[in-house]
């Protein structure tokens, strides 16, 4: 087929993304850089300045970072578990980390404060072992453990697909020129999975920093994170100008992760899905 | 590869713990839905009574609809949308091309609290009414990524060649499509689908922003009961939807396999790689698609059924704060159809009212709120000879409700309490703490840890404001430093803030202390009867004075049916309505005919029903306008920020 002609399908796509990303997106900006009253104005954006919104910020940035990097540490053994045991039941278990988002985000979230709380099941089972109980809930710890929980299946999916695509016979030819288990990962399969770590990386990272939900349950709104301020802006506060400002500030982190990941993954291979 | 026994079993040891981790709070909530106490922490006798309860609420099954429904079609609309587009991007130049997966990415990387606004403000602008098409055009705009990302890879991978010779061979380009370069991406087409299904069905954030009247999916009624507790029967639900899908995926994956499928890279890769599990992937997606499309049709031809009469009433109002039947008897006595919506806070309701993006008939906010829509020319004054049945209601509470509607022109009170602070009998004498009396109580050290402050500014800065004796509507800059640094130096000793779950943490015994509405503690004290708890609930209106708050129905300007909202308030107003409403929200009714007729020592209750005329002290709120309240925000963030 003519690949001039080809190219038409895309156009459907980019009305569609003119339409309902550019244009929101745009309605953002309009928001973000105006008052109340429509005049101009920056100081929505350096609202993030405020003490309150710094403190917010910092930590969101903190306990995301926290939890992106436990989800590697967990996800990558369990990644080389998977590919090295991937023949006849690789769809299957694969499979089986995605199912429990097919059971609410919201419940999964309720059903950790059950477990973690004071009277919780954690706290029984430990109680019937004789154990002292353990007081996480509405701690910064008990969020991360949210965030590495809900976001885990994001980082498992695409660092799998990275080290599928290896060949054996890549390892192999390792092996037979003399490295041993230790070289094979370092100088082979970490290397080669970059770009689903990366990729992995920015779609833990992003959802942990703009969180509200999480902290809310989690945390007993005691933390207050970044996505906590907006959220509140836009559905108690009341000032959607001032909610659109720190969410375009919040923007500048995302392109951030946009360059990191077009810098290692040139065409989208690494991608989870 | 040889391995030791000894790394198998680790490895072996790391996957159980792994998928432990993942499955803990699934196995929770199976559990749960089998629980015959509402209680997340009591065991209350094995029962299905919440199995039975899901198939006969008409709410859970239509949101199921709902979601099922706009998982399918956003996810075949994304597919169709995305492969075509993945297609035209692979043979696009440089530029181009990079410009397209650039704007792509933005959903995906987009927070989904800015994704889920800026649709919102779009459709708002473009006065495009929110419901059930606005969601599905939301979800579709963010499923489309997901597919894309994963036809890419696979198409990277088919050889022109083959393509070409096909062509060759005198096959039409359509047919040289579909015969073969299409099998060759079916199985990223395949898990672009599936993804997009499970991103669909696992949103809430922007469905919660983009729906409109009378729409919700699982998650925005999950969302709409958190406010009062979660039933058990979401559990229900959940486990029954978990074992679904289990069940068919080994069917699939257990049935034999014909022919093993090649691939590598892409999601598809991860789901289809080597037989028989790619094969298996396969025939699961297509069983489920063919299990959802009969829902779906089901859903669709149900809701056609359902959604026939021309005389209708569009009604806005809190969560789990009416008797289901009550709409339903309502339907059945007037012919009107009504169309049912929540919201969580007043400051939510706003904005969707102000902007017009659905237009409501009747609307159910609180006192401060009301007056600001009524400063703003937002409300439709009510005919009250349409509403003979407010002779019902005591004139103590028109009195009060001059607060705010000062000529008695907007509203009619539906609901009404005091905000006072609740305690667990035992714990406080295990602490040693004589019982709160005042909420300079709250202060008291020997509480650390064991208090539940409301999340919410007003009612956090009453509680402060009240114990310095100024007035909870003050907007005096040094009162409000003064009340907000009290409630900074309080915070160590909060537990946690919260709103609804304050019911819940207090039955399962997780604090000693709490400020809580009194319209809950008819449901606190049934429950922990129920519970067979060995403590006991209290509760008391601190001395300094507190705030009396009032729920009442307001007409919109905009209203297309003002004589059914009329109507509808009428009806509410009847006393056998109000004491059906009564005992199942268990908020104080201001109906006097309907106090009448309840059970003696629920009409004498004075926990439930104090004496107005006694509290002195004690304020309704006031709207302060946008200035006092960017200032009680301000703080209130300086203090959750500490």
């Amino acid at each position: 087929m003519n690949s001039k002609k080809v190219r038409w399908l895309a156009a459907p796509y980019g009305l569609w993304m003119a339409g309902f990303i550019v244009i929101p997106l745009l309605m953002i900006f309009f928001y973000g850089l105006t008052d109340r009253n429509g005049a101009f104005t920056l100081s929505n954006l350096f609202s993030i300045a405020a003490p309150e919104h710094m403190k917010a910020l910092i930590l969101s940035l903190l306990l995301s970072a926290v939890s992106t990097v436990i989800c590697l540490i967990v996800a990558y053994p369990l990644a080389l578990i998977l590919r090295s045991r991937n023949i006849g039941k690789g769809g299957l278990m694969v499979f089986i980390f995605i199912l429990p988002m097919w059971m609410n985000f919201l419940l999964r979230t309720m059903a950790w404060q059950t477990l973690l709380e004071r009277n919780g099941v954690i706290n029984a089972l430990l109680a019937a072992l004789r154990l002292p109980p353990i007081a996480i809930i509405n701690t910064p710890a008990a969020i991360v453990l949210g965030m590495v929980y809900n976001f885990l299946p994001f980082m498992i999916l695409p660092v799998y697909n990275a080290l599928a695509k290896i060949g054996d016979d890549v390892i192999n030819a390792a092996k037979d020129l003399g490295a041993d288990e230790r070289q094979v990962l370092i100088r082979i399969l970490m290397p080669l999975s970059v770009p689903g770590i990366v990729s992995g990386i920015t779609m833990v990272f992003v959802p942990a920093l703009t969180t509200f939900v999480i902290s809310n349950l989690l945390g007993g709104s005691k933390i207050l994170l970044i996505g906590n301020v907006i959220e509140q802006e836009f559905t108690r506060g009341s000032n959607w100008n001032l909610g659109a400002g720190l969410s375009m500030v919040l923007m500048v982190f995302i392109l951030l992760s946009m360059a990191l990941l077009g810098r290692y993954d040139k065409s989208g291979e690494g991608g989870a899905f | 590869m040889k391995k030791t026994r000894f790394r198998k079993f680790l490895e072996d040891f790391y996957l159980v713990l792994t998928l432990l981790f993942l499955y803990a709070p699934i196995v929770v909530m199976m559990v749960l839905s089998f629980n015959g106490s509402k209680s997340r922490s009591q065991w209350g006798g094995f029962t299905f009574e919440w199995y039975r309860h899901m198939f006969e609420s008409a709410s859970i099954v239509e949101a199921l609809y709902n979601t099922l429904l706009i998982a399918f079609l956003s996810a075949l609309i994304a597919t169709v949308l995305g492969t075509a587009a993945a297609l035209g991007i692979g043979s696009m130049k440089k530029v181009t091309k990079s410009v397209y997966m650039g704007v792509n990415n933005i959903p995906m990387l987009n927070s989904d609290i800015v994704t889920g606004i800026s649709l919102m403000l779009m459709f708002i602008a473009f006065g495009v009414s929110l419901g059930f098409k606005t969601i599905l055009l939301a979800h579709i705009s963010f499923n489309v990524p997901y597919v894309l990302l994963s036809v890419m890879p696979k198409l990277k991978q088919t050889s022109r060649s083959t393509y070409e010779a096909a062509l060759d061979l005198g096959a039409e380009p359509v047919t040289a499509f579909f015969k073969v370069v299409f099998p060759d991406i079916m199985p990223g087409v395949l898990s672009g689908f599936l993804m997009a299904f499970t991103m669909s069905l696992d949103d809430f954030i922007i469905t919660h922003f983009t729906r409109g009247a009378g729409i919700n999916t699982l998650s925005t009624l999950i969302y709409s009961e958190v406010r009062r507790g979660i039933r058990p029967t979401m559990y229900a639900l959940s486990t029954v939807i978990f074992v679904t899908v289990l069940t068919l995926l080994l069917i699939a994956n257990f049935s034999p396999a014909k022919h093993p499928s090649r691939s590598d890279g892409g999601a598809g890769a991860a789901l289809t790689r080597k037989a028989p599990g790619g094969n298996s992937f396969q025939r699961f997606v297509l069983i489920a698609a063919a299990f959802l499309v009969v829902a779906g049709v089901s859903g669709v031809t149900w809701q056609h059924l359902t959604a026939s009469a021309s005389d209708e009433l569009y009604v806005y109002n809190w969560g789990e704060y009416i008797d289901e039947s009550v709409i339903d008897r309502f339907t059945e006595e007037t012919g009107i159809q009504v169309t049912y919506d929540l919201f969580e806070t007043n400051e939510e309701m706003y904005p969707v009212i102000e902007a017009g993006a659905v237009r409501y008939d009747v609307v159910c906010p609180s006192d401060y709120m009301i007056q600001r829509m009524a400063e703003n020319e937002l409300l439709a004054e009510i005919n009250f000879d349409n509403v003979p049945n407010i002779a019902n209601i005591g004139p103590e509470y028109m009195e009060w409700s001059r607060a705010f509607d000062p000529d008695n022109l907007y509203s009619v009170p539906y609901t009404w309490g005091t905000v006072g602070i609740i305690y667990n009998t035992k714990r406080i004498e295990e602490l040693g703490v004589p019982a709160p009396t005042k909420w300079a109580d709250l202060w008291d050290e020997r509480y650390a840890g064991e208090i539940l402050m409301q999340d919410s500014v007003r009612d956090a800065f009453t509680v402060a404001l009240k114990r310095l004796g100024y007035s909870l509507n003050s907007t005096d800059p040094a009162e409000l430093r003064e009340a907000a640094d009290l409630l900074l130096a309080q915070k160590p000793l909060v537990q946690a803030y919260v709103v609804d779950q304050v019911r819940d943490k207090m039955l399962n015994g997780e604090a000693a202390v709490g400020v809580i509405y009194s319209g809950e503690l008819l449901y606190l004290r049934e429950e922990a009867e129920a519970l067979g708890l060995d403590y006991e609930l209290e509760y008391v209106v601190p001395e300094e004075g507190t705030n009396i708050w009032i729920d009442s129905w307001v007409i919109p300007y905009n209203a297309r049916n003002k004589e059914n909202a009329e109507k509808w308030i009428n009806f509410l107003c009847r006393p056998d309505i109000a004491k059906k409403n009564f005992e199942y929200i268990t908020y104080a009714t201001p109906n006097f005919a309907a106090r009448w007729i309840l059970d003696e020592d629920q009409r004498r209750d004075p926990d439930v029903f104090p004496d107005l005329t006694q509290m002195t002290n004690s304020e309704v709120y006031r709207y302060l306008g946008t200035e006092a309240e960017d200032r009680y925000n301000e703080l209130w963030k300086e203090i959750k920020a500490q």
